[in-house]
């Protein structure tokens, strides 16, 4: 069944962008056609991490009605190996200082506005063009932006860390932001450090019952080689026997199989 | 039905055949939601023909159906107008349904808002679809939101369409 799917997070640098990105390729390399999404656009990252520099229209254009999304998608499946099919596509934020200054002013007439565009993606590109996911990555907080996307999404992956306010704050979010909008969420417990020895999984198993009480999507240990990449390939892609590869198929896995409630 | 000063008045009137005379039937007495007891005033009109009593007894009773339907409905309307209370009406100057307004919303009015951003236009009977909630509720809700600013109504033969401002057209 295709699926809007939302990756969000209370705090920035959680991980959003390397989950969104893997998590999207990770299905192409499935043979699903998916669409990945720039939803930050404080701080647009994607069109860094896919190297991508001019465009004619970029999603800003689209949510502002100047243009179809058909011409903001980019066709990136040339770059994927996987099994068959799979089609993968991005849509990308504006990072010009000029664009983002212009996406921080809009008014609440024009994120009502902007919230119609990204529901009208379903019958566009999930009905019309029969792509089986689209991924929205978002930015982090309570901001509009990301809130329209929560809105419009049916599945919410929270990424979070260990960190004393992260852990609070995604607490509260879930609390009173998911659970407001009826929201299926799955939890991501990212750079996770000893995350190999079982105390420490009986120690996550154990807050995400009592502390965040939704159910675990994944858990990704700190992996140096991911820094050590400073963001210069897409991971699921570059090393496909590695540990953090073989987390995300298992994601991607339970996403598809509706293994989420 | 209209509201004033916390008080519900009703003004529905029907007409039935009774001993073969017509008789105008008319809810008399304002009435709040929590009384049980409804008053009717009956006063009877001309004598109602043999052809016509012949030819259509079963059209007046699908009419008198049909009557006795609606006036439930707005009972049931009235009721969950009146069970959360008249502060959540009052219309807002400048309303928009974004998503901030869908947060601070409660629960029972943002369920139903949520449903007219997803579908764009809708119908209560296809709100209420969505929502597995009565038709009649979702109609109550539906009308508030409009009372508040935030949908608008347009009316389609029978039909009545809700919708937010984005999604009006022209």
């Amino acid at each position: 069944m295709s699926k809007i799917i939302a990756v969000h997070s209370y705090k920035g640098g959680t991980g959003k962008t390397l989950l969104s990105v893997n998590l999207a390729v990770t299905f192409a390399k499935f043979g699903k056609k998916v669409c990945l999404f720039d939803l930050d656009f404080r701080a647009p990252s994607l069109f860094a991490v896919l190297k991508v520099e001019n465009r004619e229209c970029w999603l800003n254009d689209y949510l502002n009605g100047a243009c179809e999304i058909n011409k903001v998608l980019i066709d990136f499946s040339s770059r994927i190996q996987g099994n068959g099919n799979g089609k993968f596509f991005a849509a990308l934020a504006n990072p010009a200082t000029e664009a983002i200054r212009d996406m921080s002013a809009k008014d609440r007439k024009w994120e009502m506005r902007a919230l119609g565009r990204l529901l009208s993606l379903r019958n566009t590109l999930l009905n019309d063009q029969e792509f089986d996911y689209l991924v929205f990555d978002t930015s982090p907080g309570l901001q509009y932006s990301s809130i329209n996307a929560i809105v419009a999404a049916d599945y919410v992956v929270v990424a979070t860390t260990s960190d004393r306010s992260d852990v609070d704050g995604t607490r509260r979010m879930l609390r009173e932001l998911y659970n407001l909008f009826e929201k299926k969420t799955g939890l991501v417990i990212n750079k996770v450090l000893d995350a190999t020895s079982k105390s420490k999984r009986d120690e996550m198993d154990s807050r995400v019952k009592n502390v965040y009480q939704v159910p675990m999507l994944g858990l990704v240990p700190c992996f140096c080689e991911i820094l050590r990449a400073e963001g210069n390939m897409i991971f699921v892609q570059d090393k496909p026997n590695h540990p953090f590869t073989k987390i995300l198929e298992e994601m991607a896995r339970k996403i598809d199989a509706n293994e989420v409630n | 039905m209209k509201l004033h000063n916390d008080w519900l008045f009703v003004s529905v009137v029907d007409v039935i055949v009774v001993n073969n005379y017509q008789c105008f039937v008319r809810l008399n007495k304002h009435s709040t939601v929590s009384s049980t007891v409804l008053q009717f005033k009956i006063t009877r009109g001309k004598p109602v023909s043999k052809e016509i009593l012949s030819k259509k007894p079963l059209h007046i009773l699908e009419k008198i159906k049909e009557n006795l339907e609606k006036l439930n409905e707005k009972m049931e309307v009235m009721i969950e107008l009146q069970k959360h209370g008249h502060k959540d009406i009052l219309p807002l100057p400048d309303a928009s349904l974004d998503v901030m307004t869908l947060l601070s919303m409660p629960d029972h009015l943002r369920k139903t808002a949520m449903t007219i951003c997803r579908c764009g236009r809708a119908t209560a009977e296809e709100v209420s679809q969505q929502t597995t909630r009565a038709r009649a509720v979702e109609s109550a809700y539906l009308n508030q939101l409009v009372i508040m600013g935030y949908l608008k109504k347009e009316r389609k033969g029978r039909k009545a369409y809700f919708f937010t401002e984005r999604d009006s057209q022209g």
